[in-house]
């Protein structure tokens, strides 16, 4: 298995490192950027998600709901990482022994993977030619792993 | 007067056995504290949903009303649920809470979110017939939308601050800082 320690051991002495321990400002103002791109993927995937459950936005073609939440969803997700990195380092060596945190990373790994390797290749066929209990297992599984990253998250803080 | 009033009802609240035990419980304020987090994907989601529509970024293909009537009860159950995590919160450190700029500042965002809610929703409802198709709503729909995603960015931003005690009453402030905060004793002490 990778060490990341020596990963883990920069990141803590880096420049960004410095800059997020320093300035208490500017790591709320990342924390809040950290939150609201949490929100609108949260929102992005629920949104697909329930609408594939039949739930919200019946009226509309599931396709167009599909459509139209996966760009929010990439520079929401690309915002958590950025900002992510950022107020890892202002606690990096905590991190590294923090449980929660790794949990947090699998789970928005495995989040990712299924995202772009699973949800959306099938999702962006016709959904009428998908069985209808593949599109509630993946709208399960997706809402699943990304309500499990967020609380690993906020747990990050508890443990 | 008015903090004076918003300190006896914090300590009378604090008084309860169940404030103390929500408090200092291993489990349950960190699973109250988690929801408050994951409402934040279901309200503030939606919301946002909402708001992107209005400014003409996503889903431009499909009524902007329908977008909104359509998301409004997922919006409504995040909002309540959310409400009432955030009230047991507030119940379990009442004092402290009370006494603290960013909750008051939280506040005063959520009541200036809720207003221009209000007054979206009625400018939306009076003129959607004429442009509820456009792809892009409105100036004075995108100007709605605009400050509403600034005041919820604004509330979340004091709700996560709240847990700094930065300017917290015990902290040697300057006197306006006690008087925004309502750090009564210390006042009375200063005089």
């Amino acid at each position: 298995m990778i060490d990341l320690l020596p990963l883990f051991n920069w990141l803590d002495t880096s420049l960004l490192a410095t800059a997020a321990k320093a300035y208490g400002g500017v790591f709320a103002f990342v924390q809040m950027l950290h939150l609201l791109a949490m929100a609108t993927l949260g929102g992005m995937v629920l949104v697909g998600d329930l609408r594939l459950l039949g739930l919200v936005m019946t009226d509309t073609p599931s396709e167009t709901v599909i459509a139209n939440t996966q760009r929010g969803f990439g520079i929401a997700l690309l915002v958590i990482i950025l900002s992510g990195v950022f107020m890892s380092a202002a606690v990096a060596m905590k991190l590294y022994y923090n449980e929660m945190f790794w949990a947090k990373m699998i789970g928005l790994s495995i989040g990712v993977l299924f995202y772009y390797a699973v949800r959306r290749p099938l999702l962006d066929a016709d959904h009428s030619s998908i069985n209808p209990i593949t599109l509630r297992t993946t709208a399960l599984a997706s809402m699943t792993l990304w309500i499990s990253v967020a609380a690993c998250g906020r747990w990050i803080g508890f443990s | 007067m008015l903090n004076e009033g918003l300190l006896s009802l914090a300590t009378w609240l604090d008084s309860h056995s169940w404030s103390t035990q929500l408090h200092e419980s291993l489990y349950m304020y960190a699973w109250i504290e988690t929801t408050h987090v994951l409402t934040l994907m279901l309200f503030l989601g939606m919301l946002i949903i909402i708001d992107l529509r209005m400014l003409g970024v996503i889903f431009t293909d499909t009524p902007a009303a329908k977008v909104a009537a359509q998301l409004d009860l997922p919006m409504l159950i995040g909002f309540c649920l959310m409400l009432a995590s955030g009230l047991a919160l507030y119940y379990a450190i009442p004092v402290r809470t009370t006494q603290s700029v960013w909750f008051r500042l939280k506040i005063m965002l959520l009541i200036a979110a809720g207003v221009n809610a209000w007054l979206f929703r009625a400018r939306m409802r009076a003129s959607v017939g004429t442009w509820d198709m456009d792809r892009v709503p409105p100036r004075h729909i995108r100007l709605s939308a605009g400050l509403s995603l600034m005041l919820w960015a604004g509330v979340v931003i004091s709700g996560r601050t709240i847990a700094y005690d930065w300017y917290d009453c015990h902290k040697q402030l300057p006197d306006w800082l006690y008087q925004v905060a309502g750090c009564v004793h210390e006042l009375a002490a200063e005089t």
